[in-house]
């Protein structure tokens, strides 16, 4: 029964998605309500999430299985996650086609889609499980990425995305085509105690490991292979991107956490070198990151430095007893804010998004304070100011860095962190020193504002949570 | 035996590599990808033989029907992008510069 109740997220947006998909045959059927109908299975489907409570690891279902599926608290925060920004997506997305008139209902379906791949991927603990999960996901995302199928730009970075996106997921096949032979399973279980059984690095396991690591950095946007991602999301529409930025990066990196997590030896071996992409990473990211003037490709490079703490974080982790509580923390604040931010960019872009740099953001505290209070919440989350979310993230981060003995990797994340609020601050300088030139009407739905005032609620909630309980 | 096998994947998969980098049309692009995806096959089949268990063709399976999907999409993208520019050259495509 146990079993049952820990699937049945992943059930609920499964079937979520295919009778959606049957709904969009019938002509009846408004866009309203079919993003009413997905905000509905996200919202169910986040308390069946919220029902399970487990101790560190159950393997679901083993016998029919064969343990592919293991869940455990790290994988219930993630998937707490995932489905609450596919709720404010869905929340956004009703706004955001009300003045954007390229939406059709199968939009809502592929969402759900995506979000059943991110599920199964938090829960997959076998190589081939987890590259069917990660395909499933990554072919919904394209299809969002590229939607509107008029828009040049977008019809670009679909293709930018899908010809990478596949190139990485070779690179997975072929990873784990070496593990297979190195190991003779494609189990996370049996290879952590293939590796703890035989002294000496296996060659093909050594290799293995290499590839899915490369498509684990693509996917996540790490430094050698960050280069699509300002691209892809600039590309894209505001409420899919941010759904790409927050739901896609907590399912990678939770299935990288639980990969790297098998075994210790494993993990030990990789130190070094996930310590320089970390490195990499977050200033690689911060450079890119200042140069920029469209906020969408600014928050796209500060996805880059946030990956950058988070493979922090994963340098950090004790494989002995693994929890994963200090990336689920991390992931839940970085998701918050930067959802905040593309709500508000769901309604304040306007039509075809008109309004995407700094200068078109100018005098927004005289014109519309609420939204631009908010959104300065949200980006002092992002630089880790207390008493915000993004503070408690970072000070966990570092502190797990330190006790794990990477002083230097501490210390760097520091330096990165203050290079990462000159372009916070320029924002939101741009926000409250300048005169309004015009005066930001917004049409839609209040859908996408309501989201933006909850996720600040959720900003401060998630802050503070540590300290109350 | 095994290493002729292996010696052919490993030689497969560079040369898809080779052709995702350097090749500018669409379409090569896209076939050098499935022919990365392929040289994994062929190291799954090839391990499955010295392990001597199933478990490899499986796999293989489910990879040919992951790759199945991505090329569906793949030539979806490719016409919307005929429909656009006329051209499959990947070198058209300059609005978006990282």
């Amino acid at each position: 029964m146990h079993d049952f109740i820990s699937l049945l997220p992943l059930i609920i947006i499964g079937s979520g998605a295919i009778l959606l998909m049957l709904f969009s045959a019938f002509e009846k059927i408004q866009l309203e309500t079919a993003s009413y109908i997905s905000m509905g299975f996200f919202a169910a489907a986040f308390l069946a999430q919220l029902l399970v409570g487990c101790g560190p690891e159950t393997v679901l279902f083993d016998k029919i299985f064969n343990g592919m599926l293991v869940s455990s608290n790290f994988t219930m925060i993630a998937g707490l996650i995932i489905l609450g920004c596919g709720f404010f997506t869905a929340m956004n997305s009703h706004t955001y086609f009300k003045i954007n008139l390229f939406c059709t209902l199968e939009f809502y379906a592929i969402m759900l889609f995506g979000a059943c791949g991110m599920l199964l991927l938090t829960l997959s603990q076998e190589l081939i499980t987890a590259f069917i999960s990660l395909e499933i996901m990554s072919l919904s995302i394209y299809i969002l990425v590229g939607y509107d199928r008029s828009n040049v730009t977008s019809t670009e970075a679909i293709l930018k995305y899908l010809m990478l996106g596949a190139f990485a997921g070779a690179f997975f096949t072929m990873g784990t085509a070496l593990i297979y032979g190195g190991t003779q399973s494609t189990k996370f279980a049996e290879i952590g105690s293939f590796v703890a059984g035989h002294s000496g690095t296996n060659p093909l396991v050594l290799g293995g490991v290499f590839f899915i690591f490369v498509a684990f950095l693509f996917k996540a946007a790490a430094f050698p292979f960050h280069a699509w991602v300002i691209d892809v999301y600039d590309g894209a529409a505001a409420p899919v991107t941010g759904f790409m930025a927050t739901a896609l990066k907590t399912a990678v990196f939770t299935i990288f956490a639980n990969f790297l997590a098998i075994n210790g030896a494993l993990h030990k071996d990789w130190i070094t070198f996930l310590f320089y992409i970390a490195v990499f990473t977050m200033f690689g990211g911060n450079l890119i990151a200042i140069g920029q003037n469209s906020i969408k490709r600014m928050l796209a490079a500060s996805g880059i430095v946030h990956s950058g703490y988070l493979l922090i974080a994963l340098v950090a982790i004790s494989t002995d007893n693994f929890t994963g509580t200090v990336v689920g923390y991390y992931l839940a604040a970085y998701a918050v804010g930067t959802l905040g931010i593309f709500s508000a960019l769901s309604y304040l872009a306007g039509e075809g998004e008109k309004r995407a740099t700094f200068d078109d953001f100018r005098g927004l505290a005289n014109v519309r304070p609420y939204s631009a209070a908010a959104i300065t919440v949200f980006l002092l989350s992002m630089a880790g100011i207390p008493p915000t979310a993004g503070f408690m993230a970072k000070f966990y981060v570092i502190t797990s860095a330190f006790t794990a003995g990477h002083m230097t990797l501490a210390v760097l994340g520091i330096v990165s962190s203050i290079l990462s609020m000159w372009y916070y601050l320029r924002l939101i300088i741009h926000m409250y020193f300048h005169e309004a030139e015009e005066c930001f009407e917004t049409g839609g739905s209040p859908l996408a504002a309501a989201a933006t005032f909850i996720l600040v609620f959720c900003v401060f909630a998630i802050g503070l949570y540590p300290i109350v309980i | 035996m095994i290493q002729d096998y292996l010696i052919l994947s490993v030689i497969l998969f560079c040369l898809g590599i080779l052709g995702v980098i350097t090749r500018r049309n669409v379409f090569t692009v896209f076939m050098s990808i499935e022919l990365m995806l392929n040289a994994a096959n062929l190291a799954f089949l090839a391990f499955s033989r010295l392990h001597e268990s199933m478990d490899g063709h499986v796999l293989v399976m489910m990879v040919m029907a992951v790759a199945a999907a991505e090329a569906a999409l793949a030539l979806a993208v490719v016409i919307l992008l005929h429909k656009h520019k006329g051209k499959l050259d990947t070198n058209v495509f300059s609005l978006l510069r990282g």
